[in-house]
């Protein structure tokens, strides 16, 4: 386990990806952040990341794509998801699939720290074992 | 609070108008249908009653005639015989007491009958008769006497010539009262077919008058009542100069209009609370977007707020501001759309009317992961019509197409000009499954679902079918099975005047289908 995560943020908000950066970097992580979840997915192909943050409704490939392309792909890749519009069925869907844990908007990047500490935990509690 | 003032103020002048129009159907005569009817068969009757009288009569008339007649004849009689004993007396010389007998029977006759003679025959001729028949008698009596042969002959020849005129006058007078006998025979024959003539007349007369009174007005309320199931609810104008039946009726009618109307006004506006109710959800999805990112942006800000340089700082208070203003064009575009307004036909641009109503929609659109098509005319002129009204057509079918595609199909929003230059068409396509052919038909009917109960209430396009009627547009259906159903909505250009009536297209069968 290296000291920096690779942590990749996607959401076709762009003010997402550009506020999470600066905020996310903090820790010193290296940060890629995508507005386009196509884009994405194709970075996904070429590199491993060790959390994915995904936003879940996006034009073209959604969340819940996104999600099942590094569950079948990356197993240990921790996916957090983003709900615009939280409801119980579609985080219950996602967690399910594989999905670490969920954050509904609006949040603070506090908020997410908490979970990606949680996430990273996790992360090395695997590699101990 | 001034809207609903107004709209108090605006009850208040309805209410005045019908009381008026009330009291001034009370100021008209009032003959009602039944009064009219009544005079109607009486005036049959009179005129049977008349005729049956008129009958009797003449039937009286005629059997007195006929007991006259029995009169003359025997007043006939006895002359031909006082002149059968004055042959036999000149012939053979019997005497002339029998002639003298008959003279006196038929005097007696013609003295008892006197007026009824005198009204046949006229004074004048009574009194020839009376006399001819006193000098016949008078000749007679001479006869008995002693004469001279020279004037013997002479009061013969008297007596022959007086017979004779008798004669004459006792046929006469029988012929007359013959004649006069025939020609009431005659009449009394035709009576029958006089008053049959007569009640034909009276027949046709009250047929029509029927027709005219109360089929007419039936079929004048029928009209009506298409006029009001097609949405038009405006007050049928007073038709009749006198209050009957049918002026109640047309109150009752217009009081219930004004019911419908409040009610269609009242149906249309929950119908598009629900919509509202539909579009919260997507405009809460919406509006968390800006949310998040002011949420991120300032937080960011309070963060970092030493370590930022000037420029990042107003770079970030700037996307503050712009997602501020992103959250409230959100809000109020879902405001515009729920408010309650005045029906208002204006000068509209089908392509914004559209494209706002695609926004409204967008969030279940992108929920449904469905894949919307603009594909706008540009050069099409401005239509008649009221933007919030027309939204709510608009929104309403882009939401029955996204329930029919489930998931993953295609909207195509397309706007072009109709066949008629005064008509612009705005046409809701999807791919989806499409209507079956038996239910195509029902779709417009209200209450009319294929929804689940509490998912559907069967209304939106018969409430989508009353409300661009109401703006003078139509809307149609095409559907195949597996191949997706299209919906076009069809609206009148600014060309068309605004105090346009649809009703007068209906009327006049341009040829298009208004369902």
């Amino acid at each position: 386990m290296p000291d920096k995560l690779k942590i990749m943020v996607i959401d076709d908000e762009e003010i997402v990806g550009k506020r999470l950066k600066p905020a996310l970097e903090k820790r010193g992580d290296i940060i890629e952040s995508f507005v386009n979840s196509k884009e994405a997915l194709a970075r996904l192909v070429e590199e491993h990341f060790d959390i994915v943050i995904t936003d879940i409704r996006m034009d073209e490939i959604d969340g819940l794509e996104v999600l099942d392309y590094i569950k079948s792909h990356s197993k240990d890749t921790k996916v957090i998801m983003i709900t615009g519009y939280a409801t119980v069925e579609v985080a219950r869907e996602a967690l399910a699939k594989g999905a670490f844990d969920f954050i509904a908007k609006p949040f603070k990047p506090e908020d997410l720290r908490i979970i990606i500490n949680k996430a990273v935990k996790e992360l090395n509690a695997e590699q101990m074992t | 609070m001034l809207k609903k003032e107004k709209t108090d103020t605006q009850i208040r002048e309805e209410e005045y108008s019908e009381s008026r129009d009330s009291k001034s159907l009370l100021k008209r005569p009032s003959i009602s249908i039944r009064t009219r009817l009544i005079i109607a068969f009486s005036l049959i009757f009179v005129l049977s009653a008349v005729i049956t009288i008129w009958s009797f009569i003449t039937i009286e008339q005629i059997m007195d005639k006929i007991q006259f007649l029995k009169t003359s004849d025997n007043y006939k009689s006895e002359i031909l015989e006082a002149r059968r004993f004055e042959k036999n007396y000149l012939l053979y010389g019997t005497n002339l007491n029998d002639a003298q007998n008959n003279v006196h029977n038929a005097k007696s006759i013609l003295e008892e009958n006197s007026e009824t003679i005198i009204k046949i025959l006229g004074s004048s001729d009574f009194l020839k008769m009376e006399s001819l028949l006193s000098e016949y008698q008078e000749l007679l009596e001479k006869l008995g006497t002693k004469l001279y042969d020279n004037e013997k002959k002479n009061v013969e020849q008297r007596l022959r010539e007086h017979g004779l005129k008798m004669i004459e006058t006792a046929l006469n007078f029988e012929n007359i009262e013959r004649q006069s006998v025939d020609d009431m025979l005659k009449l009394a024959h035709r009576i029958p077919f006089i008053f049959l003539f007569l009640l034909l007349l009276s027949i046709i007369f009250i047929i029509s008058f029927l027709a005219r009174q109360l089929l007419g007005s039936l079929a004048r309320f029928m009209k009506y009542t298409e006029r009001i199931a097609d949405g038009d609810f405006s007050p049928i104008p007073p038709q009749r100069k006198y209050q009957d039946e049918f002026s109640q009726l047309r109150m009752a009618f217009n009081h219930m209009i004004k019911e419908l109307d409040h009610r269609h006004k009242i149906l249309v506006e929950s119908h598009k609370l629900r919509a509202v109710g539909t579009l919260v959800a997507g405009v809460a999805h919406e509006l968390n977007n800006p949310l998040n990112n002011t949420m991120l942006t300032a937080s960011m800000l309070q963060e970092d707020y030493n370590d930022l340089e000037d420029e990042e700082k107003l770079d970030m208070i700037n996307d503050v501001i712009k997602e501020t203003e992103r959250s409230q064009k959100i809000v109020c575009n879902l405001l515009n759309f729920a408010r309650e307004s005045e029906v208002k036909l204006i000068p509209l641009n089908l392509n914004e009317i559209l494209n706002d109503s695609i926004r409204l929609v967008a969030n279940q659109v992108k929920l449904s992961k469905i894949n919307l098509i603009r594909n706008f005319s540009k050069n099409i002129s401005p239509i008649h019509g009221d933007a919030q009204m027309l939204q709510q057509v608009f929104v309403n079918l882009i939401l029955n197409a996204i329930d029919a595609l489930h998931e993953k199909g295609t909207i195509t929003v397309s706007t072009f000009k109709s066949k008629d230059e005064n008509y612009i068409t705005a046409e809701i396509k999807d791919n989806g499954p499409g209507i079956p052919e038996h239910i195509l038909e029902r779709i417009f009917e209200p209450f009319f679902t294929t929804k689940p109960i509490r998912k559907g209430t069967g209304l939106g396009l018969s409430v989508s079918r009353g409300i661009l009627r109401s703006i003078g547009g139509y809307i149609t259906v095409e559907s195949k099975i597996n191949e997706g159903a299209a919906f076009k909505v069809i609206l009148p250009t600014t060309n068309i005047p605004s105090d346009f009536n649809p009703q007068h297209i209906l009327d006049s069968s341009s040829g298009y289908n208004f369902d």
